[in-house]
Formats: structure tokens, C-alpha cells, sequence
């Protein structure tokens, strides 16, 4: 058993579950903010590092993780429904590219607002839970406690969003508002409110995203730079409507990532965002998950 | 330098051909036919590019550290009466971003220089930071004769004959390699030693100075990790050499890295439940930088003396210029500004040494302040550093400190409250002149007196 | 609408205006500090990516994050060529480099004009990433991390002639490349000029405003989609050799996602599809450094602190934002809507 678990494919593929989960939450939170404002949020990551940052920075001041955790979610909640309100409600209905030139705007402003503040140190966020892989007989398997921790928090968050959607009337509430906005309103529900409702989500999640991706890794403004772009590949491969495809594209993109770097070469992984978007897209150009195709006339 | 990365030009063949750089010094005589371009009756100014925001901005400590030391300096009367005015100017590590454009082509580095050059007039360049970024205007600056002086960078590029007017400051990555190779075969005879490096000169230096220091390494086991692994946040290759390397049992590794990235392979390694011997080049080893209590009991090279010895007068001295300096812009909450804490560290007393070096040349001038002059007196002066080997130039040799001393990382045990230090392992070691056919010399660590005029 | 616009002025008149502006600009450099000239030559040479990014994005609406990419194949094109044919002329470089812009355009086209929106922008930016590492990989081609170096744009005897004085070489050799790159941007800005009054370009705007009103028209959609991101990319392949050849050396670090994301801001700055707007994106990326150290004097912030080296990342993303709030079409759009304000 262990020499199975330690073997090439069976390592290829914890390595890419356990990074591809973590792309999935990050695609996730992408898409959610997609489907409620049709925003390309370009300062996702650097929203959520801002609100790790603002949380996790205590642990070194002898906070407890968890409470930390939660005040990063909570700091990114608060981010993200300010930014709506304040940056993108004025620019419902303009040109697409309005929106993503503003996130790219407010992400160079984050980004130096958290360089000002939190400068040149460099120090290990510790993790709650071991980060050192499990060995059996001399063999090492590519998974450990932490990893565990990071799969099942990435799993809850998941349900806990689809139950949201699927299964309460502010789910569905949402998904009419983002659907149709103009009937919505006729219908007497507070479209306006629950934009700002899908951006705190999203970022809360984003956040969750960047906490775990900072834990037992130096706590640096880039962390969410690199995994960033993939889960943008991820979303829009599994086609920015559908959270489902987010996290199917988001772990596919971390196991394609892994084999390639193992079989193929080193040189050639970051090309692998490309190959999958193109392979991707080529056979749906809307995103492998999307529904409904519309066309504007 | 320690804890500066490093990448070095592939090519310089163009570099004598450096169009721009044809600005002569008849640009800067526009304040006044015969002076010398930065120097007044009391004052001179010099300047530096050195990345402040960005990637690096890390390092910004360095000349800071640097700058303390002329702030001190001026408050007590100057240099021969005069006062250094010292321009930091940002080159964002020489990659663009907005406000660190460039009028030419797309180098901040070369922009900012040449803003010094022939905006600000300066005197000389001293302590710009940064391999690739230095490499970028070397040519520029030599053809301007703007003396570029204490280049922190282990790179050996600032010793090279047709740059007259440039100098080094820091022990080049092969005689580091040399000397580390050298406690690697005394202390861990027999053992198979891997070595993983930054994937461009700086790595393959370091292999070298290995090499050329006994050290014999399977090819299998010489691997390197890409410099772009930290921006693009795909550590993989890393993971793949850590695996390599574990399964061939090697139980010394050798890191040319820059430290956040000591910090990540210390990590990723011990993911794996493997933990040899790390030997790290004092690039990468600063223990207040990396700040990872894995890197305890880690071999490096540390040119200074201990940053926490602080019965060493230098480092006393130091820190009494260091905490005079305020952040100027408290009112803007920085957490971390590090700098000037009241802790000194690496970073600081290797940029202060910079400064006193500086000084102390400018010093041995006298009144009569010429660019010719300075040349010559990094040639001639005797200088006085924190550094425990001799800092010396010839005119055959500008790479400035030759070597340093073995330092073992100690454990720390609480890694939040205070800062992480090394602990010199004894002597100091260094080679003179070329690296690989210079035995290593080795020596009663040295500590020069401070020069009086400097109290 | 438009055809209003494309009939007022005809190819002849744009031609002389070109080389009266052109004339004029040439005419600035002999009177510019050669540190001025310097700014001015790499502003004129991003104006032309500016402009093949606006041509794309104002134009046919695809939003595109690569042309960074493609401003790296310019760019090592041209330090290849001129390594392993130091005397050719830079003409060739020129050339070369437009065209393997152009053609890796057209390669990366063929599945990003099948896309829309924000597909197209994740594949771009996909492609955009993976340029550095490739670099940084192709060793033998590229030098690896270290980049290339060639030979500075010397300035000819001739040129140098024209100038007396201690100082004569000094400006010389700071105002040609300069001109070079002044006279390379008229002619690209020349093109593009035609370009936006041509047939292509009122249909790539048809194209943009209702796909089906254009299929209705016979405008074959993916053909000029292709073309424009063919063309965009080709301007950015210029671009790039120009950046090689002004600063005498190519690394993979410049050209990646920053480089695209500083393109877009330069570009709505500026003021998005329009020759004026790159012109001005140019600009403001030439002075950029002056622009932050005038807000670090009336701040009185300073420059070495770290808030003060931090701050150009807070200057330039509120002027982004505050920008596409109140000034949707840039700065250009801001000087017409005063204009308007003042007749009224």
C-alpha cells in the first residue's frame, strides 16, 4: 500500500489535488463575483493578501490562528462590500472594460498600501497543523496533515456556497438578481443589496483562499500573484458562469500542472494555463460549464 | 552582497559602445568650467540607484544604513568641511512599473542614472545595488567617468580592466563558494554533497567557487531553481530537486538562493522529512531575512562580525547611528519598517560599511576633491570597516572584500519576538586576487579601530 | 457616424499632417536636454504598442492583456538579429521584429478571436505570464535571466556634425535615437491613422457595436477579428525592437504581466482608440517619475522613505480609478468635454 501511495502517478496526483483545490477557491470566489456583477475582479488576490495581512499579522502578537482566520475573513468581507459600493456600483452598465481597468487601478493602490505597511519583513506564517508529509517504509507520501485541513476547508466552503445557492431563498434571490436584474426589481427583490451580498462572499472566500495559501509560507504581498492567474484560467475555463466548472477546471489545472512538470519538463509548466485554456476553450469558446449562449444584438 | 541576489549580464561586449554613455563630463561642467561635477566648497554629492519599491525593496535597509552613516558624519562637521548629500533614487530592481518607467528604452536603472548623471550632477555613484541593474549602466557611467563605487553585488563584473572607475564591495560568489567548499571537505568528509542554485550567474559562480574549491559534485546533484520562481509562485522545480536530492542521500546541501527562497526550500525540504546539512552563501543566509527557525544550525559566510555581538565596538558604534535615524514618515502606520529598530542587522551593518568606506576615502583626499583622486584613494586608503577581512583594491584587483568568516545559524527559540543571529565559528578565511589559483588564507579575525575623526 | 468622421479629411491631408507633426517634434528634440531626449525616444517607441493596443481594445473591443508578449518577440528579435549581424541596418531589425509580432499574433489568434470578453482576457493573460519563464528557459537563444545586450543606436558623423560645442557628442548621441524613434512612430501612427478611416476599420467598429448587424453586411467576423489582433501585435513586435534597440539590452523580467497591465493603464489614460491618446500614453509613461516626484514635493513626502517609494503604486492606481470614473475616454476625452463646457 504505501509503495502504491508513494508512487510517481499516485504523488503526481496529491501534488496537483492539493494545489488545484486551493486554485479552485480562488476560481470560486472569481466566479461568484462574475455571476452576481459581471466584474473581472483583477484585484481579487491582492484584496484578500491586504485582509491576511490584516488578521494573520497577530498571530505574531500571539493571537490565536483561528481567530486570526476569522478576522481576515471578516476584514475581506468588509473590503469587498466597500469596493462594490463605492467603486463598482457607478459603473453598472458601462463598457466591460471599465470595471477591469478600475480593479486594475485599485489592485496597484493595495498592492502599495500593504508595501507601505507591512515592508521587508519576511516571516513564516506557522501552521496550525503539520505541514511534513507522511512517509512509510522510507517512502514519502505526498500528503499530510495539513493538506488534509486545506481539502476538507476548500470542500465545506464549497458545499456550504452551493447549499447557499441551491437551497435558500437568498440563493435564489441572487441568482435571479444576477440573471435579471430589471425583473428582479419588478419583483420586489433588493437587487442593489445583493450585488454588494455576492462581493462579500466572493471575497471572504478569496480571503479563506489567501490564508491558506500564506500558512507555513513566508507571509509575502506576492503570495496570491502566481495562483492567481491560474485560478483566472480555471474560471474561465469551466466558463465564468458556473461554480461547478471553477472547481473542476481548478483542480484539472493543478493535477495538468503537476503531470507535465514530472513527465514532459520543468521549462514547459508555465505554459500549462495556456495549453488548458486553449485546449479548453477551443472545444466550448464559452467555458467547458456554461449553460446558455447569448448573443448581443 | 550578502543578501543582495544576483544576476549577471550574459554579454557586455556592447557595452564599450554605449551610445549614450558618449554624454563626456562636459555636460556636468555647465556649473562652472574647472570644478569637479558634485563637489562644492561644502558639499558633495553622490548618488545611488537601489530599489526602494518593488521585488527588492528588502534591501532597501542597505542604503539607508549607508545614508545613516553620512547623516552622522555631516551632523558632526562633515568630511574636511564638507557635507555628503547622498540620492537614493528608486530602480525598482530595474523592472518596470509605473513611476519607475524610463526615458530610454525600458531600464529604470539607466534612467535614473542617468538623471544623476546629468541632472543632479552627482560626484560619484556609491553603493547602487543590484547585478543585472548595474551591469545596465557600467558602460554608461564609464564613459561619463563617474567613478561607481561599492557595487553591492557579489558579481565579478565590477572587476574588470576596462572599467577603470568601477569597484566592487562585496566577496565574489566564487571565492565564497571556495572557502565554503573548504569547510564542507574539513567537516563533512566523504559526504555526497547537492547543491541547489538560482538558475543564472549567480548560481553557477557559486558552483564554480565549489568546484575550484575541491569539492567534487555529481552533475546529477547540481540543481537549480529558475529567478522567476518567486514571482510566478510555481516552486516546482524546486520540489523536483529536493526530491533528487533526497533520493541520492546527499546529506550536505549546498543553497545559492536569495533568502526568501533559503526560506522556501528550507521549508519544502522539511515537507519531505529531510534535513541535511544546509550551507548556504551569505546571499541567502542572513538569519534576520530569511526568518525561519529551520535554518538554525545552517553554515554560511558572514563577513561582519555578528550583528548581536555588541562587544564589538563597531557594532555598538553602528547602532547608536542607526537608532538616531527616525522613520520620516511615522505618521504612516509601517509595521515593520525594520530599519532602525534599535536591532541591527546584516543588511544594515553591510550598507554602514559602504558608507564608512566611502568616507573614509573621501577622508584621505583632503581638501583637493577630484574624481581622479577618489580612484586613486580606493587604491591607497587604508580602510577602516566593521568587515573581519581586509577590504583592498588594486589596480589589478576591484572586487573589494575577499572573504569572511564560517558563522553557524543559531536556534532561535522564540521566532517572533526577536531576531535571529549567526555565531562566527572562528577564524576569518579569505583568498586574494584570482579565486581559483589563490590559496585561502586564514587569519585571527580582524577589527580594525575606528578611525578618531569618526567619533 | 463614422463616415462622417473618415470623409473629412483625406489621405493626402493626413499624410502632410504627419510629416508637419513629425517635422515639428524632430524640430523639438534639437532644443530638448539630451536626458529629455532620452525620455522622449522611449516614450515615442511605447506610443506605438499604446496605439496597437488601443487599435485593438477602443476598436474592435477584445481586451487584451499579451501585448507584452508580443512586444518581447519584438524586442529579442531584434537583439538576436543585431548579435549575429552587427552591421546590418536597423531598418531590418525593424522589419523583422513587426513581423514575427505580427505572425505569433496571428498564431495566438486563431483561438483568441474565437473568444469573448473575459475568456479572451484570461488567455491573453495566461499568455502574457508565460512569456518570462520561456525566456529565462531558451538559454542558448535568449541568455537566459541575464538577457541580451547589443550595440547602442550610434549616432551617425553626419548627425553628430550638425552640433558644436564641449558637449556636441553628448547631444548627439542622446537626440538621434531619439529621431529614429520619432520618425518610426510617425510612420506607425501614420498607418493606423488610415487604418481607422479605412474599410477594416469601420468594420471592425460594426463588429464590436453588433455582430449580427455586421454578419447581416458581409463583414466575416473571425477575418477581422484576426487582422486586428494581427495588426495590434505586429505594433507591439515594433514596440518592442525599439525598446531593444533604445536601451541596449533585452531581460525577460521587463516583459510580463506588469507590462501588460502598465500598457492597459497607459491606454485609458491616454484615451482609449485614438492616435492623440497614445501619444499621450507615451508621455505620461516617459515623465511618470517626474509626475511622482512633483506629488512627493507638494506632499512633502520622502522620496527614500517607504510610504514616499510606495507611493507612485497609490498616484498611478487613484489616477487609473478617478480616470474611468470621471473621464471614461482619458485625457484626450477630458480636453473635449472642457471644450464643450467652455462653448456652452
Amino acid at each position: 500500500m504505501g509503495t502504491f501511495l508513494a508512487s510517481r502517478v499516485m504523488t503526481d496526483i496529491f501534488g496537483g489535488l492539493a494545489t488545484g483545490a486551493v486554485v479552485a477557491l480562488i476560481a470560486l470566489s472569481l466566479v461568484i463575483i462574475w455571476q452576481s456583477t459581471h466584474v473581472l475582479n483583477f484585484a481579487q488576490g491582492a484584496m484578500g493578501m491586504f485582509a491576511t495581512f490584516v488578521g494573520m499579522n497577530l498571530v505574531f502578537h500571539g493571537l490565536n490562528y483561528w481567530l486570526c482566520l476569522l478576522l481576515s475573513v471578516v476584514t475581506g468581507m468588509v473590503l469587498g462590500g466597500v469596493t462594490e459600493r463605492v467603486l463598482i456600483r457607478p459603473l453598472y452598465g458601462k463598457p466591460e472594460i471599465n470595471p477591469i481597468v478600475v480593479m486594475i487601478g485599485f489592485l496597484g493602490v493595495i498592492e502599495a498600501v500593504i508595501a507601505s505597511i507591512w515592508t521587508t519583513n519576511i516571516t513564516m506564517l506557522p501552521s496550525p497543523f503539520s505541514q511534513i508529509y507522511y512517509q512509510s517504509a522510507g517512502h514519502t507520501i505526498l500528503v499530510s496533515p495539513f493538506i488534509f485541513y486545506e481539502v476538507a476547508l476548500v470542500a465545506i466552503v464549497v458545499i456550504a456556497i452551493a447549499l447557499l445557492f441551491r437551497r435558500t431563498n437568498l440563493g435564489l434571490q441572487m441568482r435571479a438578481a444576477a440573471l435579471a436584474p430589471e425583473v428582479s426589481r419588478l419583483l420586489g427583490v433588493r437587487v442593489g443589496r445583493l450585488l454588494t451580498l455576492g462581493w462579500i462572499l466572493s471575497t471572504g472566500v478569496g480571503t479563506l483562499a489567501a490564508v491558506v495559501v500564506s500558512t507555513g509560507q513566508v507571509l509575502a504581498p506576492t503570495n496570491m500573484d502566481g495562483i492567481f492567474v491560474s485560478a483566472f484560467i480555471a474560471a474561465a475555463v469551466g466558463g465564468l458562469e458556473s461554480p461547478l466548472g471553477a472547481i473542476i477546471a481548478g483542480l484539472a489545472i493543478g493535477l495538468t500542472e503537476q503531470f507535465i512538470l514530472d513527465f514532459w519538463s520543468t521549462s514547459i509548466a508555465p505554459l500549462s494555463g495556456v495549453i488548458v485554456l486553449v485546449i479548453g476553450l477551443s472545444l466550448r469558446p464559452q467555458g467547458l460549464f456554461t449553460k446558455h449562449v447569448s448573443r448581443r444584438v | 552582497m550578502s543578501r543582495v541576489r544576483i544576476r549577471r549580464a550574459a554579454t557586455l561586449a556592447s557595452a564599450s559602445a554605449l551610445t549614450l554613455g558618449m554624454l563626456s563630463t562636459g555636460l556636468a561642467m555647465s556649473a562652472g568650467a574647472a570644478s569637479t561635477p558634485g563637489v562644492t566648497a561644502h558639499t558633495v554629492t553622490i548618488g545611488a540607484t537601489v530599489p526602494l519599491s518593488g521585488i527588492a525593496a528588502g534591501y532597501a535597509e542597505v542604503s539607508a544604513a549607508t545614508a545613516a552613516v553620512f547623516d552622522y558624519v555631516n551632523a558632526h562637521g562633515g568630511v574636511n568641511g564638507r557635507r555628503i548629500i547622498y540620492l537614493r533614487k528608486d530602480d525598482c530592481y530595474n523592472i518596470n512599473a509605473l513611476g519607475c518607467t524610463a526615458g530610454v528604452g525600458n531600464t529604470p536603472t539607466l534612467t535614473q542614472t542617468q538623471t544623476l548623471v546629468t541632472q543632479d550632477h552627482v560626484f560619484a555613484e556609491v553603493g547602487s545595488l543590484g547585478t543585472a541593474a548595474q551591469d545596465s549602466v557600467i558602460g554608461y557611467l564609464n564613459q561619463n567617468k563617474v567613478p561607481d563605487l561599492f557595487v553591492s553585488s557579489g558579481s565579478s563584473d565590477w572587476n574588470q580592466a576596462r572599467y577603470p572607475m568601477l569597484f566592487g564591495y562585496q566577496t565574489s560568489y566564487q571565492a565564497e563558494g571556495k572557502i565554503l567548499a573548504r569547510w564542507i571537505l574539513g567537516h563533512k568528509k566523504g559526504a555526497t554533497v547537492g547543491v541547489i542554485g538560482q538558475g543564472d550567474d549567480f548560481g553557477a559562480n557559486g558552483l564554480a567557487g565549489l568546484q575550484a574549491g575541491g569539492l567534487s559534485i555529481a552533475s546529477k546533484d547540481q540543481l537549480t531553481y529558475s529567478p522567476l520562481d518567486g514571482v510566478t509562485g510555481n516552486f516546482s522545480d524546486i520540489t523536483q530537486a529536493l526530491t533528487t536530492l533526497k533520493g541520492d542521500n546527499a546529506t550536505v546541501v549546498v543553497l545559492d538562493s536569495i533568502p526568501p527562497l533559503t526560506s522556501y526550500i528550507m521549508a519544502a525540504a522539511n515537507k519531505m522529512s529531510y534535513s541535511p546539512q544546509w550551507v548556504v552563501s551569505s546571499v541567502g543566509s542572513d538569519p534576520s531575512s530569511v526568518n525561519n527557525p529551520l535554518e538554525a544550525n545552517a553554515i554560511t559566510l558572514d563577513p561582519y562580525p555578528a550583528a548581536n555581538n555588541m562587544t564589538n565596538p563597531w557594532n555598538v558604534w553602528l547602532r547608536k547611528i542607526i537608532t538616531k535615524e527616525k522613520n520620516s514618515h511615522a505618521w504612516f502606520p509601517n509595521f515593520y519598517s525594520g530599519h532602525f529598530k534599535g536591532i541591527l542587522d546584516g543588511n544594515m551593518v553591510y550598507g554602514a560599511s559602504e558608507g564608512l568606506a566611502f568616507v573614509e576615502a573621501l577622508h584621505s583626499l583632503g581638501k583637493n576633491v577630484t574624481r581622479a583622486g577618489i580612484v586613486k584613494a580606493m587604491m591607497t586608503t587604508h580602510f577602516a570597516t566593521p568587515s573581519l577581512t581586509p577590504l583592498s583594491y588594486s589596480p589589478r584587483n576591484h572586487q573589494g572584500l575577499q572573504g569572511g568568516a564560517i558563522a553557524r545559524i543559531l536556534p532561535e527559540s522564540d521566532p517572533t519576538q526577536s531576531p535571529r543571529f549567526a555565531a562566527l565559528l572562528g577564524n576569518a578565511e579569505y583568498t586574494t586576487g584570482d579565486y581559483s589559483n589563490s590559496p585561502i588564507i586564514v587569519s585571527k579575525q580582524k577589527i580594525t579601530p575606528i578611525p578618531g575623526y569618526l567619533k | 457616424m463614422f463616415r462622417t468622421v473618415s470623409q473629412r479629411y483625406p489621405t493626402g491631408f493626413r499624410l502632410v499632417a504627419t510629416v508637419v507633426l513629425c517635422a515639428v517634434a524632430l524640430a523639438i528634440t534639437f532644443v530638448l536636454t539630451p536626458l529629455d531626449d532620452s525620455k522622449l525616444a522611449g516614450g515615442a517607441a511605447m506610443s506605438i504598442v499604446i496605439l496597437g493596443l488601443s487599435w485593438l481594445i477602443g476598436w474592435s473591443g477584445q481586451v487584451s492583456l499579451g501585448n507584452a508578449g508580443f512586444m518581447a518577440i519584438g524586442a529579442y528579435t531584434t537583439a538576436i538579429w543585431a548579435n549575429h549581424h552587427t552591421t546590418s541596418p536597423i531598418i531590418w531589425s525593424l522589419f523583422l521584429s513587426t513581423v514575427l509580432g505580427g505572425v505569433s499574433g496571428f498564431v495566438l489568434a486563431l483561438p483568441a478571436t474565437r473568444l469573448r470578453g473575459p475568456y479572451l482576457a484570461g488567455m491573453t493573460l495566461a499568455f502574457s505570464f508565460a512569456v518570462a519563464p520561456l525566456a529565462i528557459d531558451s538559454r542558448s537563444l535568449t541568455g537566459g535571466s541575464g538577457g541580451l545586450f547589443i550595440n547602442f543606436l550610434n549616432s551617425p558623423s553626419w548627425f553628430a556634425n550638425l552640433f558644436s560645442g564641449s558637449d556636441a557628442l553628448v547631444k548627439a548621441n542622446a537626440q538621434w535615437p531619439a529621431d529614429v524613434a520619432i520618425v518610426v512612430a510617425a510612420v506607425a501612427f501614420f498607418f493606423m491613422a488610415n487604418l481607422f478611416r479605412s474599410r477594416t476599420g469601420r468594420a471592425l467598429r460594426l463588429v464590436r457595436d453588433n455582430e449580427v448587424a455586421a454578419e447581416l453586411v458581409g463583414v466575416n467576423l473571425q477575418r477581422t477579428r484576426t487582422l486586428a489582433f494581427v495588426i495590434s501585435a505586429a505594433y507591439a513586435g515594433l514596440g518592442g525592437s525599439m525598446m531593444t534597440l533604445l536601451s541596449g539590452s533585452v531581460t525577460p523580467q521587463t516583459y510580463g504581466l506588469t507590462l501588460s497591465i502598465l500598457l492597459l493603464t497607459l491606454m485609458v489614460l491616454g484615451g482609449i482608440g485614438t492616435l492623440s491618446g497614445a501619444v499621450i500614453g507615451g508621455l505620461i509613461y516617459s515623465y511618470s517619475d517626474n509626475i511622482v516626484s512633483i506629488v512627493n514635493k507638494v506632499t512633502g513626502v520622502n522620496p527614500t522613505s517607504t510610504f514616499g517609494a510606495n507611493l507612485k503604486g497609490i498616484v498611478f492606481g487613484v489616477l487609473l480609478i478617478l480616470t474611468m470614473m470621471l473621464a471614461p475616454r482619458g485625457l484626450v476625452g477630458l480636453g473635449s468635454y472642457l471644450r464643450r463646457l467652455v462653448r456652452r
